[in-house]
């Protein structure tokens, strides 16, 4: 093969990948979240969510109100967890703090927060409240994440495609 | 220089793109030298997109958001205004060149393309005939069945491509007089070995025996008259 041909099948392969990644980065810079959607990994929110619902984040506003639910990520454990706000403190100058239930759960969320921590920091804690949900397309993730060969055995098959494919 | 890999005829990917493999082959015997400039702005302009897109995930994956994120929207901005860049670039630029390149007689530019589900091989050519520098460049649009060059059980033949070409393409047909064929579709080398066979060679023979047994009672007739 000549290497201009080789250099575009890598170069197809390689947009392909990009594009996605780019257009989640581009997501992220729109609702200014790390990561703007999140899959439901536990039920602890029924009925609200289940397993396996899409969640559509958003970052921007950080006025968060009793009520709302919000997805937040504890320090030292990179699981994100989406519980509702069932108390808050502070705001305006202080720094605004949450105190989350799922509400599928007996107690509040005290007990899954870091050592020592007993409210999460709005700013720094939160990546986003929910505005949209899609049920059950994400449960494809929670396989892919239960299952990790799955994982590269779409990878594998996605860049043969790529690969193999002319038009 | 015949493709001897057989291919499906039904496939009209198959079809074209053997084809269009064959292209620079012929050109190059004749001599022609492959311009590359098309080509490699696609490349520059598609690995720059990558490029950034891998040092953001780099940078993203090693700093995490917070750091990456004054970064991120420059980053994303570059990378879509370079993607658009690209495919503007492989739609409407290249819009399908299989073959650009320079020999003796001129310049030339070969676009292919194929209409869904109809075997038939579309051309745009756009040469400039030597001196490239006097000479307006011309453009012309030839079209041909696929199966003036492939065989019925998917082998592609190159003598009556390169006819076909050299025929139609005054540039190509300059640099490759033997190939330049009157008249469209009859010039075809496997035509002519045909002609020669024993078989014909019979025919031929029956028909000038027939023609000699209606002669004869002709000038019966002239010489009863």
């Amino acid at each position: 093969m000549q290497p201009r041909q080789l250099a575009t099948q890598i170069l197809n392969f390689a947009l392909v990948l990009s594009t996605a990644f780019m257009l989640w980065k581009g997501l992220s810079v729109a609702t200014d979240s790390p990561s703007p959607i999140v899959v439901v990994l536990s039920g602890s929110m029924e009925p609200a969510f289940q397993r396996g619902d899409l969640l559509f984040l958003w970052n921007r506003g950080m006025n968060t109100s009793v009520g709302e639910v919000v997805v937040y990520n504890v320090k030292g454990k990179d699981i994100p967890i989406v519980h509702r706000v069932v108390r808050r403190h502070g705001g305006g100058k202080s720094p605004l703090r949450l105190l989350t239930k799922g509400d599928n759960n007996a107690a509040d969320d005290t007990e899954l927060y870091a050592t020592g921590q007993s409210f999460l920091n709005r700013k720094e804690d939160v990546i986003g409240s929910v505005v949209g949900y899609i049920p059950f397309v994400g449960y494809v993730t929670i396989l892919l994440s239960e299952y990790p060969w799955l994982k590269q055995a779409m990878l594998g098959i996605m860049g043969l495609m790529v690969v193999l494919q002319r038009e | 220089m015949s493709a001897t890999t057989k291919i499906a005829v039904h496939s009209l990917s198959d079809l074209k793109n053997t084809t269009d493999d064959a292209l620079p082959n012929y050109l190059h015997s004749l001599k022609f030298k492959q311009v590359h400039k098309q080509t490699d702005i696609r490349l520059a302009l598609g690995y720059t997109a990558v490029i950034i897109a891998g040092a953001l995930f780099y940078f993203d994956w090693k700093f995490g958001w917070e750091k990456s994120k004054p970064y991120t929207a420059p980053a994303v901005i570059a990378y879509f205004l370079l993607n658009t860049a690209f495919s503007y670039w492989l739609w409407f630029v290249e819009s399908g060149t299989v073959y650009e390149g320079e020999g003796k007689t001129g310049k030339i530019r070969i676009a292919t393309w194929t209409k869904k589900h109809i075997p038939v091989y579309e051309c745009d050519v756009f040469f400039t005939p030597a001196p490239t520098e006097s000479n307006p460049p011309q453009k012309i649009r030839i079209r041909t069945p696929f199966t003036r060059w492939f065989t019925a059980d998917g082998y592609f033949i190159a003598k009556p491509f390169q006819q076909w070409l050299a025929s139609e393409v005054p540039v190509i047909g300059a640099a490759d007089p033997n190939n330049v064929v009157e008249e469209i579709g009859r010039g075809s080398e496997t035509e002519r070995v045909l002609n020669v066979t024993g078989n014909n060679a019979i025919d031929i023979l029956e028909q000038l025996k027939a023609s000699g047994a209606k002669a004869a009672p002709g000038s019966g007739r002239r010489r009863k008259a």
